[in-house]
C-alpha cells in the first residue's frame, strides 16, 4: 500500500523529473518509470552512483518482477549505497561505493570498508570488497570473511593476492574443505605467516588420509 | 688321339676365321650414335624422371622412427605458432574462438553452459543491461556445450543464463549471489587481480 502511494505521487511528478535513462523509456512501464526515475535523481542529489539502481531496475523488469518489488528492491539498494558513501567518504569513487554496497548487503559491516580503505591507499578496494562478497557467496562466515580481507590488507597484498585467495578458497571448498576455515588457513599462507608447505596436501579441513565409514583410516594398496 | 688331332685343327681354323677383320659398312657408326641420341633424354626430362620415376628407398627401422618422429614434431610445432593466441579465461574451462582482446582495465571472460536440449542460450548481467538479445551463447560442435566471450570490467559482476529465452539458471560452476531480490538466484564472478 505504501508503495502504491508512493507510485502515485511520483506519477503525478513525473514530468518534472529530469531527462530519463533511455533504457528506462525503452523497458519499463509508465508506473515503475517514474517511480526508479525518482529513485534516481534522488540518489543523484545525494552524490550516489545511479548505474546500479538503473541496472537493478532492468535486472527486475527482464525478469518479470511486479513494480512493487522493483522499487522495493531499488530502494534497498539505494540505503545500501548510502551506507557505502557514509563509510568511505564523499570522495570515494563510485566502484568502490558500488562494491562497499554489495559488501554490505553480504554482510560487512560499514566500519570494515573505512578500515580496508586506510589500509589499501591508493591500491583501492573494489577488488577486495568484490572478493569479501565471493566468499560469503561461497559459504564463508561474513565475519571471517571480514577479517580475512583486512587481515590480508594489513599484510600488503595486492589484488592478485586477492584473486588468488578467492581461487584457492574455491578450490578447497570443491575439495570439500569448510569454507570458513579454508579462507582464514589461505590468508594466514597469502601473508606468509604459514609456509607454502602448508599449501600442499589436501585442503584445510579435510584429513590427510581418508577414513572408511568407521572412522579409521583407510589401507593403502 | 686321332680325335685329339682333329679337334686341334678345328680350333685353329676357327681361330685364323676370328683374326680376320670385320668389315663394316660406312654407315654404321653414324647409325649407332643416332640411336643412341633418341635414347638418351633432355636434361630436363631426365630432371622430371628423376622427380616421378618411383624407385626403392631402403632405410633402417630406426632411421624411418626417427624421421616420422621428425615430420610428427613439425607438425605440432607449426600447428601451436599458427594457433591465434588467446585471452585467457578467468572462469570456466577453456577460452574457445576467443580472438579479441580484453579491452584496458578488463579481462575476457568466458561464460559456459551444458545444456543440450536448448535450442538457444544467452547470458544477462550487470554488463549488459540484463538484455538477453545482447549476448548469445554459441552452441559448440556437440554435447550442448554453449560459450561465449565477454569483456568484463574489474570488480563484481552478478549475471545468469536465459535458456531458450523463458528459462532462468545460474551458473552452477559459479557461486550464488547471497541476495536474490527478484526470485531468480544470480551468480557472481570477480574480475580484476589478474597476476601478469
Amino acid at each position: 500500500m505504501r508503495h502504491l502511494l508512493a507510485i502515485a505521487i511520483l506519477i503525478a511528478v513525473a514530468p518534472a523529473l529530469a531527462a530519463q535513462d533511455p533504457r528506462l523509456e525503452a523497458r519499463l512501464d509508465p508506473t515503475t518509470r517514474a517511480a526508479v526515475a525518482a529513485l534516481v535523481d534522488s540518489a543523484r542529489a545525494a552524490g550516489l552512483p545511479t548505474e546500479p539502481i538503473i541496472d537493478k531496475a532492468l535486472e527486475g523488469t527482464t525478469k518479470r518482477a511486479s513494480s512493487d518489488r522493483i522499487i522495493a528492491a531499488i530502494h534497498t539498494l539505494s540505503v545500501d549505497l548510502q551506507a557505502a558513501r557514509n563509510a568511505l567518504g564523499p570522495t570515494a569513487p563510485d566502484g568502490d561505493v558500488i562494491a562497499g554496497a554489495s559488501a554490505i548487503r553480504a554482510g560487512a559491516h560499514p566500519e570494515i570498508l573505512d578500515q580496508i580503505k586506510g589500509v589499501r591507499g591508493k591500491a583501492g578496494i573494489s577488488v577486495p570488497l568484490a572478493v569479501f562478497t565471493d566468499l560469503v557467496a561461497r559459504g564463508v562466515p561474513a565475519d571471517t570473511a571480514s577479517t580475512v580481507i583486512l587481515h590480508l590488507a594489513e599484510g600488503g597484498a595486492s589484488d592478485a593476492d586477492y584473486a588468488g585467495l578467492e581461487r584457492s578458497v574455491a578450490r578447497d571448498i570443491g575439495a570439500g574443505a569448510p569454507p570458513g576455515a579454508s579462507a582464514a588457513i589461505r590468508a594466514r599462507v597469502s601473508t606468509g605467516e604459514v609456509g607454502a608447505a602448508a599449501t600442499g596436501g589436501p585442503p584445510p579441513g579435510v584429513p590427510a588420509t581418508p577414513k572408511d565409514p568407521k572412522g579409521k583410516p583407510a589401507s593403502r594398496p | 688321339m686321332h680325335d685329339d688331332d682333329q679337334n686341334d685343327e678345328l680350333i685353329g681354323r676357327v681361330a685364323d676365321e676370328l683374326r680376320i677383320p670385320v668389315a663394316l659398312d660406312p654407315g654404321f657408326d653414324a647409325r649407332v650414335m643416332a640411336a643412341v641420341r633418341r635414347a638418351t633424354p633432355g636434361r630436363w626430362r631426365r630432371a622430371l624422371r628423376w622427380w616421378t620415376e618411383p624407385r626403392p628407398l631402403r632405410v633402417s627401422p630406426l632411421t624411418g622412427l626417427a624421421c616420422a618422429a621428425g615430420v610428427a614434431a613439425l607438425l605440432v610445432v607449426g600447428a601451436v605458432s599458427l594457433r591465434p593466441s588467446l585471452p585467457s579465461p578467468i572462469k570456466g574451462a577453456v577460452a574457445v574462438g576467443a580472438a579479441v582482446p580484453a579491452e584496458p582495465g578488463s579481462e575476457m571472460v568466458q561464460f559456459v553452459l551444458v545444456a543440450p536440449q536448448a535450442s538457444s542460450v544467452a547470458v544477462v548481467g550487470d554488463f549488459n543491461d540484463w538484455d538477453p538479445s545482447r549476448t548469445p551463447l554459441r552452441a559448440e560442435a556437440a554435447g550442448g556445450v554453449w560459450s561465449a566471450n565477454v569483456s568484463l570490467r574489474s570488480g563484481q559482476h552478478q549475471y545468469a543464463f536465459v535458456v531458450d529465452g523463458k528459462e532462468w539458471r545460474p551458473d552452477p560452476a559459479a557461486p550464488r549471489a547471497v541476495t536474490d531480490d527478484f526470485g531468480s538466484p544470480n551468480s557472481v564472478i570477480v574480475v580484476g587481480g589478474k597476476s601478469t
